[in-house]
């Protein structure tokens, strides 16, 4: 654990974006003390410009709704979304990209010409078309961001998984005899962690640049106050009010920014051999 | 007043000088072209085929019926110059102009008028088929002459002769043919004072003037250009930049009407939408749930801050409405209770009618940014009540079946009076009028037998005074019951040049402006 | 192993899974609320149940499901996408208006990524270390960081509002009836906004690509080999290192060029540009089914065909890859 650190310490970026992150989930946790009022709660007058009214630092938007509260309870669907539908993503990817690997043969065919098929549909585009069909709601966006986000992860699986299933470890526990499920669970998977989870920390980078990209469609969920949702109600008073979209896409950069520095991080610190290539 | 409410007062007021000025002594100029946005994109021009917004917006131009109306509603001459009723008003007669041709050089007569409404519109035209009930026979007297009959007096009928609700077609080139795909309809053939010239889709609808217009003299533009562009911040843009003289209605999003209006030689004006006096509410599902309960409903109006949303989101155009029935519409009543915005009386309604926190589902109108903010101010508004509000974000596919289906709770929507209660009032609170499939009907599933009748004898009643007797018990009785939260008399602000004169003068403004405007350039 | 056979092969298999795309966009489509007869009656501001039927009879939506899509996928066959009813016009032609321009958009912004891609990743690779490198590097991904349409909106306030330098709406200026010269210069600023946000992205990911598998092949044996007889260090990079590590930027570049269809849709939003991505977004929030499905089909059919494109360029880049 240590040594993870200090490799993971070693990686300046790293740390820095490490601490991004740490500030945003804070913010996340904290937004219910930050600003107890809703964040749809009209309280000021419309169109207040950032710096120039105490407890306003950030301004208001069209409405009187305070943008502060905004970006504090953004937080929290970002990181939601981002982190559930990775979560979601992984458990699908995983799952397919082990047996394929695993198993080989027809099931292999099979399962990749499933995932190509994926591939080739723009996923975007399909993202669009899956939200606006089950109508805009966070389970519906959790679900057409990880549809669209597996087939890297169950690419990336087969291949570890591909190479692992010809070493000595699994060919020996395959002569005494262990079963199937036991020694995907147990001896191959484990093995493939390192670079899951490295791809994961930047998928959910991914998810929240999406999710905030459906939102400013206006394909996000109305109940929930999100960053993307802020720059798209943004988007019509531009030229009248700038703070109403600068400081949510601010928001979605630092945050997206620190993922990626963290992901790196933990290539240098979990894939040693890798490491200082860069990525 | 806000700054950009102040600035939408002067340009109005602006408005009013450049129109008085002009009725004093100017004499129009003739010539010049006209820019105007059109959006969205309409399907077809063709107008008795397409009752959407954008193609009456450019057809009426291209179209006329038999009657215009003044701001005031009052028939002023089209197509017909002289009308008479028989005394107990079940036989109209209409003496129509002599010189009347069609775009391709045919005449007009009496027979395209019959052919117009008993083959052509009722075949196509739903909202002009409700009111073709009450006729039982349409027919020419001679080239220049036609009579209805109705079943039995109908009160609004001298309302149904607006452009888009009975367009005359020409009947030597449908009939017997399959209107929707007469190939013809790719080149719309009118009387009106501008013609068709040429449709570049995605780009410009260009129309000319018509050279053989049965009105000496008009009309005074050469040509017009609607043009296509596809997002509210460029056509605000194309404004200033002068590409464009005219913003119709509802162009340009609301938040931008303040900036524009600031424009030098720019006039706004609410006018033009007298006949459609559209009327936005939120539709309460009067059938279960906590809404089933009168006091609900009572509950939801008073929480909303109704005021606020005209002045935030509407620039501060249009009334608050007291009831059903616009202020703008005829036998309108404005002694009835009132619902001023009360949330203490929301709250004790509430718990005087036991509501338990139960969530309401909230379908916003998906026509842009506008109706969105509205939507979250309202719940903001019903949630510091003591409601339970959650928005169902939906697309104008889903939220039509939902609406259809009466799946919802409440639900934003806007619709046209058309000037008379039995034509766009009492459709929405008849109980014979609850049907799934439509979202022009008694969507909220009210009844009460009392209105029932009302609504019936208030069509049919002879003359005005009886029916504003009628209509004014009827208002009474549906806010006390307030089975639909009423939020705005919605006025669609026009934005053009001030030098565009006499642009906004029947009451449905710029859908058949251009037949007077004159540019004073 | 004949090259040609190969193609076929693959042609094939492309074809397949497009109908299978086909395929199930018809079903998905069909699983949203609404129909294009519901939408177009809410458009009328007055409906009944006649009007619904007559349009449904029209638009052939009230034959049974497996009806419709085997007239649809017959009609696929032939390449007829059908017709649009939302606009009245046949789907080819809707798609044929708005095609080029995003292509154009497209085009452009995949010529920059790359261009600027690559070149930085390479300037940053052989500086390895240095302040070049890192520069390049944060730059790269902060422009990776960034949100496409929330960069683009701020492109317009920067340039278009408060500069005034560019438009920041549409692809020519409305009513203004440039020919010549002067149209396609006025397309050209129309575009340089919208080209540039939307290859920010992707001159993120080429630059990031290129370094590391530049260093990656800087690590080979032939290389050092080379150093070791001194041959000069541009030459190296040039020659050895630069041909083989652009091997995964082409598989990226094929990848990208069919996905871009897809990024455009918010690009187009922001500054209103008249493409394909917008005009699906459109279509479906309309319903316009044959539409939405026409768009889908053509979009999947470029990421086959470049797919394609990458293998051959692939098989003639790098002899060592078996076409088999």
């Amino acid at each position: 654990m240590r040594d993870f650190w200090k490799r993971f310490a070693r990686n300046k970026g790293a740390v820095i974006g490490l601490g991004i992150l740490i500030a945003v989930v804070l913010l996340a946790a904290l937004a219910p003390l930050l600003y107890p009022d809703s964040p749809w709660r009209m309280v000021q007058r419309p169109f207040l410009p950032p710096m120039e009214m105490d407890g306003f630092w950030f301004g208001t938007d069209t409405l009187g709704r305070d943008i502060g509260a905004g970006l504090a309870h953004g937080a929290r669907i970002s990181l939601l979304v981002g982190i559930v539908s990775t979560l979601v993503a992984l458990s699908i990817g995983v799952t397919l990209g082990a047996l394929a690997g695993y198993y080989g043969g027809l099931l292999d065919d099979a399962l990749m010409r499933f995932t190509e098929f994926f591939q080739t549909i723009p996923n975007f585009a399909l993202a669009i078309v899956l939200v606006a069909i089950f109508q805009p709601s966070i389970t519906s966006i959790v679900m057409a961001i990880a549809i669209v986000s597996w087939p890297p992860v169950a690419r990336l699986v087969r291949g570890e998984f591909l190479s692992l299933r010809s070493r000595e470890f699994v060919q020996a526990s395959v002569v005494i005899g262990q079963s199937n499920a036991r020694i995907i669970l147990t001896q191959v998977l484990p093995n493939t962690l390192s670079p899951v989870i490295v791809m994961a920390s930047l998928m959910v980078a991914t998810a929240i640049l999406l999710e905030s990209s459906l939102s400013f469609l206006g394909l996000g969920d109305p109940n929930h106050m999100s960053w993307g949702y802020m720059i798209g109600a943004a988007r019509t008073v531009l030229r009248q009010a700038w703070w109403m979209s600068f400081f949510p896409g601010i928001a979605i950069l630092l945050t997206v920014l620190a993922l990626n520095l963290v992901g790196e991080g933990l290539n240098d610190a979990l894939n040693p051999r890798l490491a200082r290539k860069g990525r | 007043m806000t700054k950009g409410q102040r600035a939408i007062a002067l340009a109005m007021a602006a408005a009013v000088t450049a129109a008085a000025g002009s009725a004093l002594a100017e004499e129009p100029k003739r010539g010049g072209t006209a820019n105007v946005v059109i959006q969205p994109e309409p399907p077809g021009l063709i107008m008795g085929l397409w009752q959407n917004a954008p193609t009456q917006m450019v057809a009426g131009n291209i179209y006329e019926s038999l009657l215009k109306y003044d701001q005031e509603l009052n028939p002023l001459p089209s197509l017909a110059t002289e009308w008479e009723v028989n005394d107990d008003g079940t036989v109209y007669t209409f003496h129509l102009k002599d010189n009347v041709l069609w775009h391709d050089g045919e005449p007009m007569t009496a027979d395209d008028v019959v052919f117009s409404v008993t083959d052509f519109l009722a075949e196509t035209h739903p909202r002009l088929r409700v009111s073709l009930e009450h006729v039982e026979n349409v027919e020419a007297l001679d080239d220049h002459t036609v009579q209805f009959t109705l079943k039995q007096p109908f009160g609004p009928f001298m309302g149904i002769f607006e452009v888009g609700s009975m367009p005359i077609t020409p009947k030597h080139i449908y009939e017997g043919t399959n209107f929707q795909d007469n190939p013809a309809n790719n080149h719309p053939i009118g009387t009106g004072p501008f013609k068709f010239a040429e449709w570049e889709r995605g780009s410009h609808i260009h129309l000319v003037r018509n050279e053989d217009y049965h009105v000496e003299g008009l009309p005074y533009l050469d040509e017009v250009y609607w043009h296509v562009i596809p997002d509210g911040a460029s056509r605000a843009v194309a404004y200033e930049n002068g590409d464009v003289d005219v913003l119709p209605g509802g162009s340009v999003e609301n938040f931008d009407v303040a900036r524009l209006s600031e424009l030098p030689n720019t006039c706004i004006t609410g006018g033009g939408w007298e006949y459609f006096s559209p009327m936005a509410w939120m539709w309460l599902n009067n059938r279960e749930g906590p809404l089933a309960d009168k006091r609900v409903r009572q509950a939801v109006l008073y929480s909303i801050d109704r005021e606020f949303a005209r002045d935030a989101i509407w620039n501060g155009l249009g009334e608050v409405p007291t009831g059903p029935v616009s202020s703008k519409v005829r036998f309108y009543e404005p002694d009835v209770p009132r619902y001023d915005y009360d949330p203490d009386k929301a709250r004790e309604l509430l718990e005087e009618a036991g509501y338990d926190g139960e969530e309401i589902r909230m379908l916003p109108l998906p026509y842009g940014e506008t109706w969105q903010r509205w939507a979250e101010a309202v719940r903001q508004n019903m949630q510091e009540a003591g409601f339970n509000v959650s928005m169902e974000a939906t697309d104008v596919g889903g939220w039509n079946q939902r609406l259809g289906d009466w799946d919802y709770d409440m639900a934003f929507t806007y619709l046209y009076q058309y000037g008379d209660p039995a034509l766009g009032v009492t459709r929405n609170y008849i109980s014979s009028n609850i049907a799934k499939g439509s979202q022009w009907n008694n969507v909220q599933g009210y009844e009460d037998e009392r209105v029932d009748e009302l609504a019936d004898e208030g069509a049919v009643a002879f003359p005005d005074e009886k029916r504003q007797e009628i209509y004014s018990e009827m208002q009474k009785i549906i806010v006390e019951d307030a089975p639909i939260a009423w939020l705005l008399e919605i006025e669609f602000p026009t934005i053009y040049r001030c030098d565009m004169k006499d642009l906004i003068q029947t009451a449905i403004g710029v859908n058949d402006g251009f037949g007077d405007a004159w540019l004073d350039r | 192993m004949g090259r040609l056979s190969y193609i076929t092969r693959r042609l094939v298999k492309g074809l397949f899974v497009l109908l299978a795309i086909v395929i199930l966009n018809f079903f998905l489509i069909r699983a949203a609320p609404g129909d294009p007869a519901q939408v177009m009656a809410g458009e009328a501001g007055a409906s009944d149940e006649m009007f619904i039927e007559q349009l449904q009879e029209r638009f052939g939506l009230n034959r049974p499901l497996h009806e419709q899509l085997f007239i649809y996928v017959k009609g696929i066959v032939t390449l007829d996408m059908g017709w649009s009813y939302r606009q009245d016009q046949s789907v080819a032609s809707l798609i044929g208006q708005r095609l080029p321009a995003t292509l154009l958009l497209t085009g452009t912004a995949f010529c920059i990524s790359l261009m600027f891609g690559v070149l930085m990743g390479a300037l940053a690779a052989a500086r390895v270390g240095k302040w070049t490198d890192s520069l390049i590097t944060t730059v790269a991904l902060i422009f990776y960081a960034t949100p496409l349409f929330w960069i683009a909106l701020m492109a317009i306030l920067l340039f278009s509002v408060y500069l005034g330098w560019l438009p920041g709406f549409g692809m020519v200026s409305v009513g203004a009836g440039y020919t010549g010269l002067a149209y396609i210069g006025d397309i050209l600023a129309h575009l340089v906004l919208p080209a540039l946000t939307l290859g920010l992205f992707y001159t993120a990911v080429y630059a990031r690509m290129t370094r590391a598998s530049m260093l990656e092949v800087m690590e080979m044996d032939y290389v050092k080999t080379a150093k070791a007889k001194g041959v000069a260090p541009g030459r190296i990079t040039r020659v050895h290192v630069l041909r083989n590590a652009l091997l995964p930027v082409i598989t990226l570049a094929g990848i990208q060029a069919g996905q871009m269809i897809g990024g455009a849709v918010l690009t187009e939003t922001v500054f209103a540009w008249p493409g394909i991505g917008r005009l699906m977004f459109d279509a479906l929030l309309q319903r316009d089914y044959n539409l939405l499905l026409g768009i889908f089909f053509v979009s999947s059919a470029m990421v086959v065909l470049f797919n394609l494109i990458t293998d051959l360029v692939y098989t003639f880049v790098d002899p060592r890859i078996e076409v088999s």
